[in-house]
């Protein structure tokens, strides 16, 4: 769907930006520069408020992502159910670190507690979440997606 | 007592009709039909009812501003962004009875005079968020919701407003600034929500879970409510107990009980998981304080006592925790969290998240220690909004409880 077609399904009041944000980003992956024009014309912003806007939030992305994305939680419970093994397990799997963005193909990093603390460790695998990860299932999730 | 509780796995979420066989919107009827917007006010106010997002703020009182601040419009907002790291209380009663929340919201804005309403809700909380919207489409259809409700003059229309992963916006008015389109920023207070809020209009922000005591107080009255708990800090609350205990989840439990209870009581956590010591418990969440054996034994009730409850998590760490990760842990929240509007904040979390990472991989440097209790000073007098100090209290707690561990 063209982003002006999603767009006109949104009332363009300022409630309703992030909620335009994150219709195209559904469509499109990211909100580049060109999207964001094109909203601040529908919203009648400044293309600087959108961008600024855009660009705060955590689940916004505004670059295009090239690579494949991992993410882990960093949070207690999720530690106190060995997400550091899980951690270690995807680190030595791909040949990388978590946080350090140098792989060309993959990326893995530390994400804030998605409040399923009881379903934990949480691993993010290209927006799909994944519950009670457990080491030896970290080769089964990475193939199936990568 | 249970009164968040009382009908979770007994009734349908998906079904309101299974809510209104339980006398679920009853007190919702009673409110518009008998009831002055002054009177359910009061009723409140008396219950003692103060809110569960933390700071545990007299509801009744925030809704008097509100009410008494003259304005053409004014708005209701239930935040369910919570995403404090180990907290599952709201989400939960999203997914087990929304229709608690949305009556007492609905009560809320009636008792207000706010016409429109939303639900902030966390935008990780996607199952949540269906049922949620499933349970207002059914609510419109019987009525609750919208034009002439349950045949009177008032109209309210309620909207989902979905976050995008920005703890920040937990805080009320950063909350606000993001439902208005803008950077999820902290504003400075005053003025406070209630008084210019939402695009400059009386605003209330309340948590979910004070929401869903609403229903209880207005169907059987103050009185009840206030002999429920202890004095200063009345009903029950939901405690998230998590980590190294042998039942977790989410427990209702009378405010005032002490988290030795909380953790040892088989009605409860049920003790210390098997083969694992206690070594302290992080109450309130990330920025919760670590309090060690000796002082579980405090009524866990607002404004009293030496730690807060704060939204009312118990994380429970054994001797086989590995501190460096938990370190890391809390500083890469907070790092990753802060929204960047001030200086000491912004930097003094980044510092101490490249400091946490030293620390996880062994490579503490001699000015490490030393440059802690600098920046753990800034966060904590320094910083615009509360993050700020959150993001030390428990490395702060960590310093003087495990300092000498972790630096020899
Ligand atoms: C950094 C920060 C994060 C917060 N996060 C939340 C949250 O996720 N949910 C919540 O209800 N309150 C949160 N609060 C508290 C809110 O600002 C506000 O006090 C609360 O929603 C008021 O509702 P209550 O009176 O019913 O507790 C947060 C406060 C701060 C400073
Ligand atoms: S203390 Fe942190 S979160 Fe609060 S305003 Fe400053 S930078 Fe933002
Ligand atoms: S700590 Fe990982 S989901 Fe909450």
């Amino acid at each position: 769907m063209s982003l002006q077609k999603i767009l006109v399904q949104i009332e363009p009041k300022p409630e309703n930006l992030l909620r335009a944000l994150k219709a195209a980003q559904k469509e499109n992956k990211y909100i580049g520069e060109k999207e964001c024009e094109k909203i601040a014309d529908y919203f009648s912003l400044p293309l600087a408020r959108i961008y600024s806007f855009a660009s705060f939030f955590n689940e916004i992305r505004t670059k295009k992502e090239t690579k494949k994305n991992i993410r882990i939680c960093s949070g207690g419970p999720c530690l106190s159910k060995d997400s550091a093994k899980v951690a270690r397990q995807i680190e030595m799997l791909l040949g990388l670190e978590a946080g350090n963005d140098a792989h060309p193909k993959y990326k893995l990093e530390y994400i804030s507690c998605l409040g399923l603390c009881d379903r934990g460790p949480v691993v993010e695998v290209e927006g799909q979440i994944f519950e009670r990860v457990k080491p030896e299932m970290v080769d089964d999730i990475i193939q199936s997606y990568l | 007592m249970q009164i968040l509780t009382k009908n979770w796995n007994k009734i349908d979420p998906l079904r309101i009709d299974s809510y209104i066989k339980t006398g679920g919107y009853e007190s919702l009827r009673k409110a518009i039909r008998e009831m002055t917007p002054e009177k359910i006010i009061e009723e409140v106010k008396k219950s003692g009812l103060r809110g569960r997002g933390g700071a545990g703020f007299p509801t009744g009182d925030k809704w008097d501003l509100a009410a008494k601040t003259p304005a053409k419009e004014k708005y209701f907002i239930c935040n369910l962004d919570e995403s404090e790291p180990g907290v599952y209380k709201d989400r939960t009663i999203a997914e087990k009875n929304p229709h608690q929340i949305i009556e007492g919201l609905l009560i809320g804005a009636t008792a207000i005079g706010a016409k429109k309403a939303f639900i902030y809700i966390n935008g990780y909380y996607r199952k949540q968020n269906e049922i949620l919207e499933i349970a207002l489409e059914q609510a419109r259809g019987k009525e609750f919701i919208g034009r002439s409700m349950l045949g009177s003059a008032i109209d309210i229309e309620v909207d989902i407003f979905q976050g995008a992963g920005a703890y920040i916006c937990g805080e009320e008015t950063a909350l606000i600034n993001s439902v208005e389109g803008n950077r999820g920023e902290p504003r400075l207070k005053p003025p406070y929500p209630p008084v210019a809020g939402l695009f400059g209009k009386p605003t209330i922000v309340n948590n979910a879970e004070t929401l869903a005591n609403v229903p209880f107080i207005i169907k059987r009255g103050a009185k009840t409510y206030s002999q429920i708990g202890v004095s200063g800090s009345p009903g029950t609350k939901l405690f998230v107990l998590e980590g190294a205990v042998k039942k977790q989840g989410i427990f209702e439990a009378p405010l005032g009980t002490t988290a030795q209870e909380l953790i040892y009581n088989s009605l409860y956590g049920g003790g210390m998981a098997s083969g694992k010591d206690f070594l302290f418990a992080q109450i309130g969440g990330a920025s919760g304080r670590l309090v060690t054996a000796g002082k579980l034994d405090q009524p866990l009730a607002y404004g009293a006592g030496e730690y807060n409850l704060g939204c009312g998590s118990i994380f429970v760490a054994d001797k086989s925790t590995d501190l460096k990760n938990l370190l890391f842990s809390w500083a890469d929240f907070f790092h990753r969290e802060s929204c960047g509007k001030c200086v000491p904040c912004r930097e003094g979390t980044y510092r101490l998240w490249e400091i946490a990472k030293r620390i996880k991989k062994n490579e503490i440097l001699k000015r490490d220690k030393e440059n802690i209790e600098d920046i753990l000073w800034t966060l904590s007098n320094t910083t615009f909004c509360p993050l700020g100090n959150f993001a030390a209290i428990a490395w702060s707690d960590a310093m003087k409880m495990f300092g000498k561990e972790i630096f020899g």
